[in-house]
């Protein structure tokens, strides 16, 4: 039997040694009490400087359009804006495109909320499943009683407390699209020209989100679970972002570690292969 | 032992993270092998999906939307409009498939005239954006980060016109055009490659999330924090 060069024999890796090498890296990286200090990009600070530039009392919509699938993305980013909007003392309500986004947004909303002595329906509240964003945006901008009807518990929209002196959507201060599919555009086309937003798309989502910031058609933006870290780091708190930042630097260093050494691999074998 | 009271199933809470763990690891299991476990796991989770789907449909759209408005305000004009919907099933009939097509085509004027909205909010925004950047010092510039500026939109006009080069074929590119339009390539393969970047970053994430739940919530491990 012919020996086999040690780039041949590189080339020829399981595929599920690399995948055990990822999973203990991750789990080591999760493990490692390391604190990276991240260099805030400016989508993540102008965010960060909207929300805080509102008063108490403001009121802001949470499109939640996200599920299990991309939770840890979603839920760092959703998480870390709603403690910063509780810590502004501004209320909120939620609202999901998708059926599956309601009831994981409903109960993470109740759960920050207890934590900071929200009242459901009081501070802020959840407008359950809407089927058609854009019939929604565009009814909720003339009156979003009429639109929506009931909250995620069936009280009407206009015996809740949080709605006082809330018609429309022209009086919300901003809005605040956590997603993973796309949303976005619906919101920049079909909201009150006056109405700023905000986005937290997942990593996949981020590259193309770069024209309207630099349009100005969204002030700012949490870019999947890194840029929950760095919001996290301006807030001062530790949350999932955190939590997971140590492993996805890790995993990534890892990675492109297996790319460099696989080309390295291909061409040395190429070499051989030609002498 | 305490841990271990704490690690078994023996409260609906813990069941609930141990059939999570249950699932994770059966979907996982295809990076091993292919295998029925897999197999039984993935067609459980597709049919959860659409039947946790049926919940928030019934409840928030047809009973929100259609019955209750009936029931307490009276609307019954809205008792005609889940069967005007309905009719979108005679696509299935030879013989009656035109009637389908007044939903269609219900549907179709309606978003026609949504997406004229669309695109002047949407795009017209960014053509200014675009059109209307500072090439060079206005006379009431200072500082440096508007030199960056400058140097920034001059990179941004360079891609834009090369990148527009590349996807015109009205013409053959030749010479210097064909030299802009390989220019153009280039910086589309590098605007792709950083979004194929973020894309790893993002399934990375995803699993990650995994782990992070089997250590924290199965293995009751308390992990990273920065």
């Amino acid at each position: 039997m012919e020996a086999r060069s040690i780039w041949e024999r590189m080339m020829r890796i399981d595929r599920r040694i690399l995948y055990v090498i990822l999973a203990v890296n991750i789990i080591a990286a999760l493990m490692a009490r390391v604190a990276i200090e991240p260099d805030v990009p400016p989508p993540v600070k102008r965010f960060y400087d909207t929300v805080e530039a509102l008063q108490p009392g403001d009121m802001v919509m949470v499109s939640s359009t996200w599920s299990a699938g991309t939770l840890a993305e979603n839920q760092p980013q959703f998480e870390a804006v709603l403690k910063h909007l509780m810590r502004k003392r501004v209320r909120f309500t939620i609202i999901s495109f998708a059926p599956p986004a309601r009831d994981i947004s409903h109960r993470l909303a109740r759960r920050i909320a207890e934590e900071n002595g929200y009242v459901e329906g009081k501070d802020w509240a959840h407008f359950g499943y809407t089927p058609d964003i854009i019939i929604a945006i565009k009814g909720m901008s003339e009156d979003i009683a009429q639109t929506i009807r009931q909250d995620v518990r069936r009280t009407p929209i206009a015996e809740l407390e949080v709605m006082r002196g809330i018609k429309s959507l022209k009086d919300y201060k901003l809005v605040v699209d956590v997603t993973p599919s796309d949303t976005l555009g619906n919101w920049i086309s079909y909201r009150p020209p006056d109405l700023k937003i905000l986005y937290c798309p997942t990593s996949v989502m981020a590259a193309e989100a770069y024209t309207f910031l630099d349009s100005g058609q969204i002030l700012g933006m949490i870019t999947g679970a890194k840029g929950a870290y760095e919001y996290e780091r301006l807030l001062g708190i530790v949350g999932l972002g955190t939590r997971f930042i140590n492993a996805i630097q890790f995993s990534h260093v890892l990675i492109i570690f297996f790319i460099l050494l696989g080309n390295f691999g291909m061409l040395m074998q190429r070499r051989a292969s030609a002498s | 032992m305490d841990w271990l009271n704490e690690f078994l199933p023996t409260s609906t809470e813990r069941l609930n993270v141990w059939i999570g763990v249950i699932c994770t690891f059966a979907i996982y299991s295809i990076l091993y092998r292919e295998n029925p476990f897999y197999r039984f796991f993935e067609h459980m989770y597709i049919g959860l999906a659409a039947g946790y789907a049926l919940g928030p449909y019934l409840v928030d759209v047809l009973y929100r939307y259609w019955w209750e408005p009936i029931r307490i305000e009276g609307a019954w004009g809205l008792v005609f409009v889940v069967p005007f919907g309905m009719y979108l099933y005679f696509i299935y009939s030879e013989r009656y498939g035109w009637i389908s097509r007044i939903v269609i085509g219900a549907l179709i004027g309606a978003y026609s005239g949504l997406a004229f909205q669309m695109f002047s909010s949407r795009y017209l925004p960014q053509l200014h954006g675009a059109l209307t950047k500072p090439l060079w010092f206005p006379p009431n510039a200072t500082g440096e980060i508007f030199l960056s500026n400058i140097f920034n939109n001059w990179i941004f006009l360079i891609i834009l016109i090369s990148v527009m080069v590349y996807f015109t074929f009205s013409f053959e590119h030749r010479g210097a055009v064909k030299r802009t339009a390989i220019l153009g390539r280039w910086f589309l393969m590098i605007g792709l490659g950083a979004m194929f970047g973020n894309t790893v970053m993002a399934r990375m994430a995803l699993l990650i999330g995994r782990v992070y739940y089997l250590l924290d919530s199965w293995l009751m491990i308390r992990v990273g924090g920065g």
